[in-house]
């Protein structure tokens, strides 16, 4: 019999909208389905998980558990599969699952595909749509053994249903000694906004064409005027005018808004393989002939520090 | 499964070696992929081979210029590996030339359509016949976008693991201090060799091969191993073994360019916001 283990995330005393997602899909798809939950301070979300459609909530709640490493989630996971009797285990995509997941293939024997931008399933038959090469080529891939089955997918391919939290039916892992060989000394938080970009509806995001910090500070309050998470391209990180977790693109964060407002920057592949698959795209570039007019819907050829101003304003008037 | 267990402890024929504080032998795996900068068309399926290149993967580089770095500052050797087909051993060279010290090609026909779980099998054979201290992978490889066999590989060797490394910090008796880039911040962790790492792109500028490079890669040793020579059963791997595996490509979703506006800047940026308002709907 076919059974789903969602491995949730959990932030600021909530678990991730991305996690939601996976387990809206797996109760349409008629599946039993369990969650796993590591953290520190976690356990109150369970009943979240339960409302959910999770039948049983493994737990593993414990203040070692506060920062994600590898060697101390791993076992857990790996108990979880292994209590709940899962035959698929689905992952959110994110820098953990991709540190956990194929690490969790890679110790039970199973395949993995990574980043579904789309996923059909039909028991335990899973057919998975994902980008590869830059995104250049859609890619459908299948499972072609018996055995488990492990993926992660984008936040936003699922869509969300809210439902009321019950009390869950949880289990406790075991906690292992700890892996001395792996300690994480410290997180250094660098994102300031409070609007996290794998979740955001809309995400204004700045490029090199902002010219430094303080071109930063001109386009700030369009995004905070639209509720919107604050982005950049890597050549903005790279400078430091902006913390190194709202990179979009290839080896920063993959998102999939309803809006995406691209600001100075040109579009690179590696930039566009991360957003490219927002819903609409608007783009200020002074050169018409910048790459990102290729799949901005709207193209605003100008000077951003005269565009994002009027922009702002109107939106304000709009809004009031 | 058979787990080789942390191989810095052996050396040829198993004897044990201790291990001395300053040597770091490096491992680093390097893939041999389709040029992702170029015009990528699909038919039938299948990318059209026709125009096609191949390159060593970007986040590759960065890995093997992570390697040479820790080598210089210290002794020990750099050795670059590779799973693939006779054209793979282009990325050997260039490897050799940018500095690695030797390199293990893994060339089988029976590898072909492995998935990254046939990939790592095999690397964590190939991987036990010498001693390291650390590996190094790329965070993802340009074809597959995935970044799946460095952990999985780490997993079967029951070694410590940490991807989307940003920072190597210090190398202090057997000890490294790397930052990674968490989904909460920078994540900084302290770790015991040996350890996998998988390298972001900000980790640094990899060099280019200099001629001298390129001229002293010819004479560098280049080991060419067979599934056999491994004693992997190539029932196991490649295409009979996957457990994954791309039933058909397809042109990403068109995603045409829409309306592009030029000209007075208050115009236009007014002529917008009138779509975004009316014909995007975007403020509800
Ligand atoms: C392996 C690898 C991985 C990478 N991963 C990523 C990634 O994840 N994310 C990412 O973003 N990049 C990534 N890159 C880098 C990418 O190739 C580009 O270098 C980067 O995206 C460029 O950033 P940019 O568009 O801000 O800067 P630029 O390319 O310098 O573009 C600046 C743009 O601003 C415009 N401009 C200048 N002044 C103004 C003005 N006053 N008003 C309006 N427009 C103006 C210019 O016309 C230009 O188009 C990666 C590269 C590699 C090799
Ligand atoms: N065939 C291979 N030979 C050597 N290294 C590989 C191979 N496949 C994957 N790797 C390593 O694993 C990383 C991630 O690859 P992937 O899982 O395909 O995204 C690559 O950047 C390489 O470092």
């Amino acid at each position: 019999m076919s059974k789903i283990l969602v491995v949730a995330e959990f932030k600021n005393g909530e678990i991730r909208k991305p996690t939601l997602e996976l387990l809206t899909k797996a109760r349409q798809a008629g599946i039993p389905t369990d969650a796993a939950l590591i953290g520190s301070g976690v356990r109150g979300a369970a009943d979240q998980l339960a409302g959910h459609g999770a039948a049983t909530v493994y737990l593993a709640d414990d203040g070692a558990l506060e920062r994600y490493s590898s060697a101390a989630y791993l076992p857990l996971v790996t108990q979880a599969v292994e209590k709940s009797g899962a035959t698929q285990v689905w992952f959110s995509m994110s820098e953990t699952s991709n540190s956990l997941a194929p690490a969790l293939a890679g110790r039970l024997d199973a395949g993995y595909v990574g980043g579904a931008a789309g996923m059909e399933i039909d028991g335990d038959d899973l057919t998975i749509h994902r980008p590869a090469m830059a995104t250049k080529v859609m890619q459908k891939m299948t499972f072609l053994k018996d055995g488990l089955r492990i993926v992660s997918i984008r936040s936003g391919t699922f869509d969300l249903e809210p439902a009321e939290p019950v009390t869950a039916q949880t289990v406790d892992l075991e906690l292992g000694e700890p892996d001395a060989r792996v300690v994480v000394t410290d997180v250094v938080q660098e994102v300031q906004d409070d609007v996290d970009l794998g979740e955001a509806s809309v995400i204004v995001s700045v490029g090199r064409g902002v010219k430094g910090p303080e071109g930063v500070e001109e386009v700030r309050p369009l995004a905070k005027l639209l509720g919107a998470a604050f982005g950049a391209s890597r050549a903005v990180v790279d400078s430091g005018w902006m913390p190194h977790n709202t990179q979009v693109g290839q080896t920063g964060r993959v998102v999939s808004p309803d809006v995406y407002f691209s600001i100075g920057i040109s579009g690179a592949i590696q930039h566009m393989a991360g957003m490219s698959g927002s819903k609409l795209i608007v783009a200020v570039n002074k050169d018409p002939d910048a790459p990102i007019f290729s799949i901005a819907d709207y193209g605003i050829v100008g000077d951003l520090f005269k565009v994002v101003p009027i922009l702002t304003e109107e939106i304000k008037k709009v809004k009031s | 499964m058979e787990s080789p267990g942390p191989a810095r402890w052996r050396s040829g024929g198993g004897r044990l070696r201790e291990r001395t504080e300053d040597v770091l032998n490096i491992i680093v795996l390097v893939k041999h992929v389709i040029d992702v900068e170029l015009n990528l068309r699909v038919r039938d399926g299948k990318l059209v081979e026709d125009g096609m290149n191949f390159v060593l993967s970007r986040w590759d580089e960065n890995a093997l210029e992570a390697a040479l770095v820790l080598r210089e500052a210290g002794e020990g050797e750099v050795t670059a590996m590779t799973v693939g087909p006779e054209r793979a051993g282009e990325t050997l060279r260039k490897s050799l030339a940018m500095g690695a010290d030797r390199a293990v090609h893994i060339c089988d026909p029976a590898t072909e359509g492995c998935d990254s779980l046939g990939f790592a099998r095999i690397l964590s054979k190939a991987v036990a016949r010498q001693p390291y201290d650390l590996i190094l992978a790329g965070r993802q490889s340009q074809d597959t976008d995935m970044g799946g066999t460095g952990p999985m590989l780490a997993a079967m060797l029951d070694l410590p693991q940490v991807a989307n490394v940003v920072e190597i910090r210090s190398n202090d008796g057997g000890k490294l201090t790397v930052h990674r880039n968490g989904d909460h911040g920078r994540e900084i962790v302290d770790l015991t060799l040996p350890a996998l790492l998988t390298a972001n792109d900000s980790l640094n500028e990899p060099r280019l091969a200099s001629l001298r490079g390129i001229m002293s890669a010819k004479k560098k040793p280049m080991e060419i191993l067979t599934l056999a020579d491994l004693d992997i059963d190539p029932a196991e791997v490649g295409q009979s073994g996957a457990r994954v595996g791309v039933a058909e490509l397809s042109p990403p979703g068109a995603r045409a360019a829409g309306q592009k506006f030029e000209g007075d800047p208050e115009k236009i940026t007014r002529q917008v916001m009138d779509l975004l308002v009316n014909e995007a709907k975007i403020f509800g």
